[in-house]
């Protein structure tokens, strides 16, 4: 049976795993995502994440007790999964030698995209990444953000149900990353869309997110349920001089971490160890030198290091 | 201001037609943190092997600690420490003959290097992983273990290539508290990241794009000219108090139906005492203080920038 039902979620995985002879990538992922979104899958180095995408994308032979996408059994022949995936691989795999039209048709031939059809998407498609005016330019002598762009518009071009990026932002600068995410936020209304990203910022632009850590999923959710989930609380002393604030804040027992970053030092208190917030904001505030201090609602980079806290991740 | 530990003039590099670095003039204070920041091919590592003597810059000075790098390369290595994007560890050897062996380069041995090694190997939690080979540690934890060693002979001038690219944010979480630490104890740090919002972990911030410096000042410089400002936000207790304090902080004050709200460029001196005073008359009173993102920052700093097609 091909193809997805009116009824049934878009990815249905029940203990994935994959094997590469004795070593295990994968160590039994459940993951359900019932409606096209954007979902992240963030976690250290090594943690899966790659593996995780190419099965998604249909790309490897993996083991479960069950493992569905759109619909599709991925222990099965997935041929007809693949050509609803677009997947764009960490290394970027275009051709270099053809410019940035040809590589679009080449995959539009592939997929046998009429010559009409081809052209309405691939114009929108070059306007929407501001390819156009070089869409003559051999792809080899793009920016790298202006090749990450055209990798994405390439995978996006037969309209795939199902969009993999494995990295598409890593290390490209903030304003194509900025570009490449509003196409992103284009094309979720057609496509469900599952990302890997080490960015903070994007981590939280997600619809959900998969936080795993050596092969493991060890949370999923909201970025809001997340960072609800943290029992953590953040703080910020602001005032003079930044770096030596944070070196006072650390002294004060209950405090597990603080970093200079400007002109405050952020401060975070385990819930578990916190007296209150009115007391912390009343220690924070008699260190030498602070003039304001405030408590911060929990952000990405807080959730995840508690996330990582809980779970393999050694302490500090 | 000190004389700088590092300085460069018309610093350029090109490789055949295609210039790499072009004509860059940077200047590090000493005991500071410098953030050379700039997206993939935008001439970082490039600078960073010429800075370390390891690339012959086509054109241009350039002094570390001192030293003639152009014409005397080989002196510059006794005075600083570099981790590169690609941790040179030895495979086949045990992290801890690793140690041993880059010590000795340094010429440091016995309890000098016992004292120094312990320090890193417990701030770097690396206890467990010493007698382990490199290829069969998590990169991580090879990481970790790669910016320990460029720290190991206590350099003055620290360079660091992307350390905290691929690694998770606990250990980058480390990493910045720990070169936090070590430029309190007066080491000066030149690293380079594609993290943005790492600049606020510096003193000061160059980025480069195409070869040429396109913003150079500490991050709060940037942040007062490539942004809307700060806004503070109080809601609840007395408003007309809320908007007294905000215009006494220097704050252009605007009234919205649940709050009163405040913005500058920057926060004007006396901002934050002020700010402080108002959350103790008004104990009801909640005041939210919003830094513009670095990540908003430098998305200004780039579409302002002349770019090249």
């Amino acid at each position: 049976m091909a193809g997805v039902g009116p009824a049934e979620p878009l990815i249905r995985l029940r203990g994935l795993t994959k094997r590469w002879g004795r070593r295990t990538a994968l160590a039994g992922i459940d993951l359900e995502v019932a409606a096209r979104a954007i979902v992240g899958v963030v976690g250290p180095d090594g943690a899966g994440k790659t593996t995780l995408l190419r099965a998604l994308a249909g790309l490897l032979e993996v083991e479960a007790t069950e493992a569905r996408v759109l619909g599709y059994d991925l222990r099965d022949d997935v041929t007809a999964l693949k050509a609803r995936v677009g997947y764009v691989p960490q290394v970027w795999s275009l051709h270099r030698n053809l410019s940035v039209e040809e590589n679009l048709r080449f995959t539009a031939r592939l997929h046998r995209l009429p010559e009409a059809e081809f052209r309405r998407r691939s114009d929108a498609l070059l306007e929407r990444t501001a390819l156009a005016p070089f869409r003559d330019r051999y792809a080899g002598a793009l920016s790298g953000g202006m090749k990450q762009k055209l990798a994405v518009a390439n995978a996006l071009l037969p309209a795939p149900e199902l969009l993999v990026l494995d990295e598409p932002t890593a290390g490209i600068d903030v304003v194509a990353r900025g570009e490449l995410w509003s196409l992103l936020a284009a094309a979720r209304a057609s496509a469900l869309i599952v990302i890997s990203t080490s960015y903070l910022d994007e981590a939280a632009g997600c619809d959900t997110l998969v936080y795993l850590d050596e092969g493991r999923l060890v949370a999923s959710g909201t970025p809001d349920a997340l960072r609800a989930r943290v029992g953590l609380e953040c703080y910020r002393a602001w005032g003079g001089a930044a770096r030596d604030i944070a070196c006072a804040a650390r002294r004060l027992g209950y405090v597990s971490g603080a970093r200079a970053a400007g002109r405050y030092a952020r401060v975070d208190v385990p819930a578990a160890r916190s007296p209150g917030d009115r007391e912390v904001l009343h220690d924070l505030g008699a260190l030498p030198d602070v003039r304001f201090a405030e408590r911060i609602p929990v952000d990405m980079e807080a959730a995840l290091l508690a996330l990582s806290a809980g779970h393999g991740g050694r302490a500090a | 201001m000190s004389e700088p530990i590092i300085r460069t003039r018309g610093l350029s590099k090109r490789f055949g037609d295609f210039t790499a670095v072009d004509a860059l003039d940077l200047a590090v204070e000493p005991g500071t943190i410098f953030a050379f920041l700039g997206g993939n091919g935008s001439g970082k590592s490039t600078t960073i092997r010429m800075l370390i003597g390891i690339l012959e810059p086509t054109a241009g000075e350039i002094r570390v600690d001192g030293i003639d790098v152009v014409h005397t390369p080989r002196r510059v290595r006794d005075h600083i420490g570099y981790m590169g994007q690609k941790v040179s560890l030895y495979q086949g050897l045990s992290l801890r003959e690793n140690v041993e062996f880059y010590a000795g380069l340094f010429g440091l041995a016995g309890a000098a290097l016992e004292r120094r090694w312990g320090a890193l190997r417990e701030r770097f939690d690396l206890a467990a992983a010493e007698g382990r080979r490199p290829e069969d540690l998590p990169a991580a934890i090879r990481q970790r273990a790669g910016l320990a060693l460029s720290m190991l002979h206590e350099p003055r001038v620290l360079f660091l290539d992307e350390p905290t690219a691929g690694v998770d944010v606990r250990s980058r979480s480390l990493f910045w508290d720990v070169i936090q630490e070590e430029a309190a104890g007066g080491t000066t740090v030149f690293v380079t990241t594609h993290f943005v919002e790492e600049a606020d972990s510096c003193d000061w911030v160059a980025f480069i794009d195409a070869g040429k410096l396109i913003a150079d000042a500490p991050p709060e410089a940037l942040r007062e000219r490539f942004s809307d400002g700060y806004r503070v936000t109080v809601r609840g207790g007395d408003p007309r108090a809320a908007a007294a304090a905000l215009t006494a902080a220097g704050l252009a004050v605007e009234s919205a139906p649940d709050a009163v709200r405040g913005t500058a460029p920057g926060l004007p001196p006396g901002a934050l005492a002020e700010l402080e005073r108002l959350r103790a008359r008004q104990p009801d009173a909640h005041v939210e203080v919003q830094q513009p993102a670095m990540t908003d920052v430098f998305r200004r700093v780039l579409t302002d920038a002349p770019r090249p097609a």
